[in-house]
């Protein structure tokens, strides 16, 4: 398993670094590997439902007990089948959605990276694996998201996508870290097989759905994924709609039949999803780009699917696993229908979409059955697992929960009947161009009708995949029988209960059947009723999107605040603030422990290093009443080197060396920065008159001094120097164990070290390759780009590009 | 605007000559680190150091006819230090874990290689990359101030 995630990620990475050379064959690279993945997870589809599928437990980070824990048991055979399937004919589709374009490395990496870390949320047991891979996916669908990067709204999108369900992320994190310590149990298995139970573990599972809820897009956290619309169609198709807003539902479907039961877990689960259910709906009937209508219908449905398999009774959760198949079939056909329309047209408002019936014959037919499949019309998969969602509903025991999420469901499959008619008629059934502008209407839309005759046939490769995925709508509609037998094996791994469950495409006259009946018949009425209103009212602004608008611009706006208050760019105040903290806090330090021998430092008693010493204090003296920057400089050198003797006599020549040469380079890169500078200091400032500045100094000169006297007195323990001394030959094969120390017995240091040291050097060049960017450009404004091309061209080279 | 500073001849013939046997010296201490005084560190510096004479004495001109791009070497040097740490992880040891090979060379004697002297390696190309990006900053506000090309 473990190798065929590896393969995904291999995959993305040569895709990627493809950079402007990738072109088609990253898609069919990237199909090639999802296809491999279907074909494997149906190779092995026996033993996982048997309950023998195939577990991988690597040790990651042993000392912090991580470990990457995958298991393939029914559920994520089911899942892995969705994402690796509906991965495949999204790749190929885009294949012909993209056309030629150079950016199709980026596209087709991002995208099979994400394939990958989905099927690791899907396969994880782990519960930090589960973490892990769900960041994972957030990453993917923030660059996703933010495709076309030259389009600020995208970016914008972007950002707000990636803000609310990383913040969600950690939530869930957090609700792991609770779990994982109050019961010692690392995997979702080990917690289902001894369930925790207290406040504690309602905090925790609060946390947890808090993730989940982030991630499904629901209320309140939805109206990211409208958002992420900005995206290229078969990328909202596969993430936005098939694949990564199910995460949350996977997570919830594997927690709630063992914890439905414990504490505020079905009311907090049912309310989020009926609020998306509702609120998603009715954005739905008021959108005219296709698109973004679905995304709201995604929202609803996903709200649907978050209470029947939260609500974790065996009868609702086998009803939602089977709706979640169900919906990622006819909604990644709506998707991808949208798309060949919006590419064989240019648009994708319904106001100026007609008679596209006649023009994209097979297009019209995938929305058609998918269409149905959404509304729950017989003889479609959609109408099956409906039937049983509100079977299930119907005979769950479980109090008032039960029935408000009955009612809830039955109300917001109205809506859902109604926008799924208003979008299906809004793409295709519109006979005459629709709309003349009104009240409601934006000033600037453009609502020209768009000519069918004119519309681009689209190739068959095109539309395969769309329709493909509405003929699995209704075949497994009319085969409802052995398709759901399959699906209460795959269940059984959630709950074995589900086991005997079955699906029918007839169940015959009952409660179900009659509610099934009046929301549809309710559902037309309610499309008919609106819809001269709603076939030209323009979307109104998200009121979650401004309250979060809000709240980022007054996060943003605090921050810029903060900053200006704290960094007031006076170098001279940056040094008080930290020199006196210092001073404080080692000070205080030393108060509170004070030590009540301080021992004389040890001197080697050579005359050599009493002059040393000697000089370098007069030298420090010196830099302290000198005017001249200048002097000062050479006067601190030379301070330095009068140390660096010191290191020497007392037997440290390493130290010494090293005192030596960054000495040298300091005062030769003091000079060079003095050469630009006024030779000489600048006034004080008024703020820290002179007996401030003196009291500083002389605080943290004391301080210092003092800490440098106590610090070799502190020993509690022995020193590890004669350990150093004794295993430096034989462990690290070195004699001279200053540099032993550096890079084995402490490597990790110098690794730290040397970390900073690269960043702060890529700092430096990045900021003189900004500070000339920007006078280029200063230069192009003012129209006399004087660099002549002699320089351009030798700056092409080398340092210099 | 600055007047041209005028370079001395003698500086820069004596830095001429001076340049290999400082890059030789500065692979000596880096080296010899392990068993006496010395290191990566150190190394690098000695190195640096002769990058910064040669901007002493042939301007933005002499730094730029290096053609080494610090980012690189500042990338190559993080990267081969990481990677002697990631070996040892791989064969199962610490982080950093040394390894010792010893062989007979016929004619140089016995031969001791210990992977951390890699390590080493990496940290002085690093401080070498360091000390350039600081050095290619001067030089770069040298061109902007239209002084010594």
């Amino acid at each position: 398993m473990i190798s065929l995630l590896l393969a995904h990620f291999a995959a993305a990475a040569i895709c990627l670094s493809a950079g402007r050379h990738g072109a088609r064959w990253a898609l069919w690279l990237a199909a090639a590997v999802t296809a491999t993945t279907f074909g494997w997870l149906v190779s092995q589809s026996g033993d996982a439902l048997d309950g023998d599928g195939p577990t991988t437990d690597i040790d990651w980070i042993p000392q912090l007990s991580l470990s990457i824990d995958l298991r393939l048991d029914g559920f994520g055979l089911l899942m892995g089948l969705i994402v690796s399937g509906i991965g495949t004919l999204v790749l190929l589709y885009s294949v012909a959605y993209f056309g030629r374009r150079n950016d199709l490395g980026r596209l087709a990496g991002l995208l099979i990276g994400f394939a990958g870390a989905m099927l690791g949320i899907v396969w994880a047991d782990g519960l930090l694996t589960l973490f892990v891979f769900w960041e994972l996916t957030s990453i993917t669908s923030f660059l996703l998201i933010g495709f076309t990067d030259k389009v600020p709204a995208a970016r914008a999108a972007a950002t707000r996508a990636f803000l609310i369900t990383g913040a969600g992320g950690l939530a869930m994190l957090a609700g792991f870290i609770i779990l994982t310590t109050t019961t010692g149990a690392t995997t979702i298995s080990e917690l289902a097989a001894d369930p925790p139970t207290g406040t504690l573990t309602n905090v925790a599972l609060v946390l947890v759905l808090l993730g989940a809820f982030t991630k499904s897009a629901q209320f309140p956290f939805h109206f990211w994924l409208p958002g992420a619309m900005a995206a290229p169609t078969p990328v909202s198709a596969y993430l936005h709609s098939a694949t990564m807003v199910k995460a949350g539902l996977v997570v919830v479907a594997r927690f709630a039949p063992t914890f439905a039961t414990e504490g505020p877990w079905r009311w907090f689960v049912v309310v989020a999803g009926l609020a998306s259910l509702l609120v998603g709906g009715f954005r739905a009937m008021r959108q005219q780009d296709a698109k973004l209508a679905l995304a709201h219908g995604t929202v609803s449905q996903l709200g649907f699917l978050m209470v029947l398999l939260g609500l974790g009774t065996a009868a609702t959760t086998y009803a939602g696993v089977a709706m979640l198949v169900a919906h990622a079939l006819f909604k990644a056909a709506l998707f991808l229908s949208v798309g060949v329309v919006d590419h064989e047209t240019g648009t994708r408002d319904m106001r100026r979409l007609h008679g596209l019936a006649r023009a994209l014959p097979v297009v019209a037919a995938s929305v058609t059955i998918a269409a149905a499949s959404m509304a729950a019309i017989p003889p479609t998969f959609g109408f099956v697992t409906k039937e049983k969602a509100l079977d299930g509903l119907l005979d769950a025991e479980i109090g008032a929960v039960g029935v408000v999420a009955l009612v809830g469901i039955a109300l917001g499959s109205v809506l859902t009947v109604a926008y799924t008619i208003r979008i299906a008629v809004g793409l295709l059934g519109n006979d005459a161009p629709g709309a003349s502008p009104d009240a409601d209407t934006a000033p600037d839309a453009d609502l020209s009708p768009v000519d069918p005759a004119g519309v681009h046939r689209p190739s068959l490769g095109f539309v395969a995949a769309p329709a493909l995925l509405a003929i699995l709508s209704l075949i497994a509609g009319l085969a409802a029988g052995p398709v759901g037998d399959w699906i209460a094996e795959a269940t059984a791994s959630l709950d074995p209960k589900t086991a005997e469950k079955h699906l029918v495409l007839w169940p015959g006259i009952n409660e179900a059947l009659l509610l099934s009946t009046a929301i549809i018949a309710a559902g037309v009425a309610l499309w008919w009723f609106t819809r001269p209103r709603t076939r030209t009212v323009d979307a109104r602004h998200s009121l979650a999107t401004v309250w979060y608008d809000r709240l980022y611009d007054g996060l943003l706006d605090g921050a810029r605040r903060t900053t200006a208050l704290t960094q007031s760019g006076s170098l001279p105040f940056y040094l008080g603030i930290v020199l006196t903290t210092l001073a404080v806090a080692l000070g205080s330090a030393l108060i509170a422990g004070a030590s009540d021998s301080i021992t004389s430092p040890r001197f080697s008693n050579s005359p050599v290093e009493f002059i040393a010493v000697l000089v370098t204090g007069a030298l420090a003296v010196g830099v302290v009443f000198t005017r001249s920057r200048f002097a000062a400089a050479v006067l601190l050198g030379g301070s330095g080197y009068a140390l660096a003797i010191v290191y020497l006599v007392q037997g440290a020549p390493d130290l010494a060396i090293t005192q030596f040469l960054v000495e040298t380079l300091t005062i030769v890169v003091f000079l060079l920065v003095l050469a630009r500078l006024p030779s000489d200091f600048a006034p004080a400032p008024e703020w820290a008159p002179r007996f401030a500045r003196l009291g500083i100094s002389a605080a943290v000169g004391v301080t210092v001094a003092w800490f440098a006297f106590s610090a070799s007195e502190a020993r509690t323990e022995p020193s590890v120097g004669q350990d150093y001394l004794a295993l430096s030959e034989p462990e690290a094969g070195g004699r001279n164990v200053v540099n032993v120390i550096l890079v084995d017995f402490r490597g990790f240091d110098t690794m730290g070290e040397i970390t900073v040291l690269a960043i702060a050097g890529a700092g430096v060049v990045n900021l003189v390759r900004a500070a000339r960017r920007q006078q280029r450009l200063k230069r192009i404004e003012d129209g006399s780009d004087a660099l002549p091309d002699e320089v351009a061209s030798k700056r092409k080279i080398g340092v210099w590009r | 605007m600055r007047q041209a500073p005028k370079y001395s001849v003698v500086l820069a013939a004596t830095v001429n000559g001076l340049t290999p046997i400082l890059l030789l010296f500065s692979i000596f201490i880096t080296l010899r680190g392990h068993n006496a005084p010395g290191g990566g560190f150190a190394g690098g510096l000695v190195m640096g150091s002769a990058v910064i004479l040669r901007y002493l004495t042939a301007g933005p001109a002499g730094v730029r006819s290096l053609r080494f791009d610090p980012i690189a070497l500042i990338g190559t040097g993080l990267v081969l230090a990481v990677s002697v740490g990631l070996t040892s992880l791989i064969f199962d040891d610490a982080f950093l874990e040394s390894a010792i090979w010893k062989w007979h060379a016929p004619v140089i004697g016995d031969v001791k290689i210990v992977s951390s002297s890699i390590f080493d390696v990496g940290v002085h190309i690093l401080v070498v990359g360091v000390v350039m990006a600081v050095i290619v900053a001067f030089a770069e506000a040298d061109d902007e101030m239209g002084g010594r090309t």
